[in-house]
């Protein structure tokens, strides 16, 4: 690896954390949209910054192109507001104005400049490193890894500072007013930094790959963790693994640094919405089948208790009787006996002592959902797990 | 005796979108009384609760709480918002919860501690769900997510208490469990004031009620105000059936 590679690395692991942190927010808010409409309309800003200061790192282009993401989410809520259309709509709505008034700008004036629409959409992290940052004479290294480090910087003190407010006012917006936190103050706190920090990307990695690095890692994370630390630990450490295994992709591929990067996180999201432990597609679809066959148990075991006739009993009968498929019988005979509930004598199905308490206990639990009784059951059976 | 006036609305309007909510209120709550605000859908129960606690804007009106501003008073105050009203997938767990009721005391940047804690597992204690403290608040019923509602009020330490339908989705045990709590609350001083819908239980939970049709219709001791004059005023139909049973 040479330095330029490092760089590079390292540039595309710190926006993934700067990206993260918001991200995790704004998925945690339901604003993921938020986060696009800002992506695309901070280019007017962009631009005009660019015109006055012919700089692309300029720190002018930062704080107005900040200001038009702020722009967006006021026009956003100030039209939702009116009741006429809903937030999508109303996002819907401003971004591409905002956004074609920035292409606009470009193509009219700034043909021969280092600024065009490709740019802003996928940015170009691999010429990030020629970019250099000299004080005084000395190369302290690319200007992009000096711009989102201070940016990360604020938003970790900030997040530090402010966890606990932030937490509140996302969870409950009321208890937050009532508690004397403004959640406007905090909300729009959290869309400056986000704005900045999409600014502050940007240029490295270009609008839509912010976007995708400040939703991915968090819609991901919140499919692992029911603790809001550990969904922000693990947002971040996405985003660097994202941004580290892309970078290679695109280093063996020859393809787009960006788009590498992309991919990764889409393949990841991917990943984890099939296997994630318990929200995962495949856990869920597992649990809905296996709470399907308890259920049929309940009901199985629940007959037996209700009939003590031997022709109840028999096994061809309730085959018939309650009018389950062959299969689904088998299995429920199978887990019944596994479990030592029932025991056959001569096909005559009886519940053991084991499935008497058992189904009292369940049927109990049916009726007053009183949740102290199945504590004991909850190992065994998906049934009685939240 | 002359009993202090906890809480004080003077001449509240609130609109959405121009449509009056609340109109021309003026209302007066004694100290130590557990009250219920009745009324019928749309009649700006919550809103009135939502406007004395600055979460909604009036556009005409004051508020004071124990003859103060409600900002200056936020710490002698309590709020449980309607269980709709939040996301219970947040990723977060009971304990945290409650724990969130001690932030108001704490103020801006300051982190909950030791201290936070033991008053957020007393309060846990006290409407009986200790045993699911490190549970994720989605994996609890719906009763159990109100107690947790309850136990984030309780761990303020507040003098008045505002909730917003605390029985609605509850099981029957739970609803007791709630409304032994807030009769306890009151004997201890405190003020409890309490979006209620049924109507039946009125007489048997509350000392004192509002009731409430964008206008405020009455308000006073339940002993005396009651009954079916003003239940019809508010309604707008003849309760008379109903409640004699």
């Amino acid at each position: 690896m040479n330095s330029a590679q490092i760089e590079i690395q390292l540039i595309a692991s710190l926006v993934a954390v700067a990206c993260a942190i918001p991200g995790t927010f704004l998925v945690l808010r339901k604003m993921a949209m938020i986060s696009d409409a800002i992506s695309h309309s901070i280019l007017p800003g962009i631009v005009i910054g660019f015109f006055i200061t012919h700089d692309l790192n300029s720190p002018l282009l930062i704080v107005l192109a900040a200001l038009t993401g702020i722009i967006t989410v006021v026009l956003v809520e100030y039209i939702q507001k009116t009741g006429l259309v809903k937030e999508d709509t109303a996002i819907g709505l401003v971004f591409p104005a905002l956004f074609s008034i920035g292409v606009i700008m470009i193509a009219k004036n700034a043909n021969d400049v280092h600024l065009d629409v490709d740019a802003v959409l996928l940015g170009e992290l691999a010429f990030a490193p020629f970019d250099r940052l000299i004080i005084a004479g000395t190369d302290i290294g690319p200007k992009a890894l000096w711009i989102i480090g201070v940016i990360l910087l604020i938003t970790l003190t900030l997040l530090i500072a402010f966890f606990k407010e932030l937490k509140v006012s996302t969870f409950d917006k009321g208890l937050a007013t009532s508690l004397g936190f403004s959640p406007a103050i905090i909300h729009y706190g959290l869309m400056s930094v986000s704005s900045v920090t999409t600014v502050g990307a940007f240029d490295a990695v270009g609008a839509i790959l912010v976007v995708a690095l400040m939703i991915a890692p968090a819609a991901a994370a919140y499919l692992l963790t029911t603790n809001l630390k550990k969904m922000l630990v693990l947002s971040v450490v996405f985003g660097i693994f994202s941004a580290i295994l892309g970078y290679w992709v695109a280093h063996w591929l020859d393809a787009s640094i960006a788009g590498s990067i992309t991919t990764v996180l889409g393949l990841l999201f991917l990943a984890v919405y099939l296997f994630a432990p318990n929200k995962g597609i495949i856990a869920v679809l597992y649990r809905e089948k296996q709470q399907r066959t308890e259920v049929s148990l309940i009901t199985f075991l629940l007959h037996l208790k209700n009939h003590s006739e031997v022709e109840e009993r028999h096994v061809n009968h309730l085959r018939e009787h309650i009018n389950w498929q062959k299969v689904r019988a088998k299995k429920v005979l199978d887990l019944a006996l596994k479990n030592n509930m029932i025991h056959i004598d001569n096909n005559v199905v009886s519940l053991t002592e084991k499935g008497e308490t058992f189904t009292s206990k369940a049927i109990d639990y049916i009726i007053t959902n009183e949740d102290a009784q199945i504590e004991d059951m909850k190992d065994d059976f998906f049934l009685f797990r939240g | 005796m002359e009993q202090k006036i906890a809480v004080k609305v003077d001449d509240l309007t609130v609109a959405y979108n121009y449509k009056p909510v609340l109109w021309d209120i003026d209302l007066e709550i004694p100290e130590s009384v557990l009250m219920a605000i009745v009324g019928p859908n749309g009649a700006g129960k919550s809103t009135l609760i939502k406007s004395i606690l600055g979460i909604l804007n009036p556009i005409a009106g004051s508020i004071s709480i124990y003859d103060k501003p409600y900002d200056k008073q936020r710490q002698l105050v309590a709020y449980v918002p309607q269980k709709g009203s939040v996301d219970w997938d947040f990723p977060t767990t009971a304990l945290d919860v409650v724990m969130m009721g001690t932030y108001g005391s704490l103020g801006w940047i300051k982190r909950p501690g030791q201290k936070q804690k033991k008053a957020a597992l007393e309060a846990l204690e006290k409407v009986g769900m200790l045993p699911f403290k490190n549970r994720q608040i989605s994996q609890l019923s719906g009763g159990q997510q109100q107690r947790i509602f309850l136990a984030r009020a309780l761990v303020q330490n507040a003098s008045i208490y505002f909730m917003d339908e605390p029985f609605q989705g509850v099981d029957a045990t739970t609803e007791i469990a709630i409304i032994n709590i807030l009769k306890e609350l009151r004997k201890a001083g405190k003020t409890v004031i309490v979006v209620h819908h049924d109507l039946q239980t009125v007489p048997e939970y509350f000392d004192w009620v509002t009731f409430l049709n964008v206008k405020k219709i009455a308000t006073g001791p339940v002993k005396d105000i009651f009954n079916d004059d003003n239940l019809t005023k508010t309604y707008g139909i003849n309760y008379k059936v109903s409640i004699q049973e």
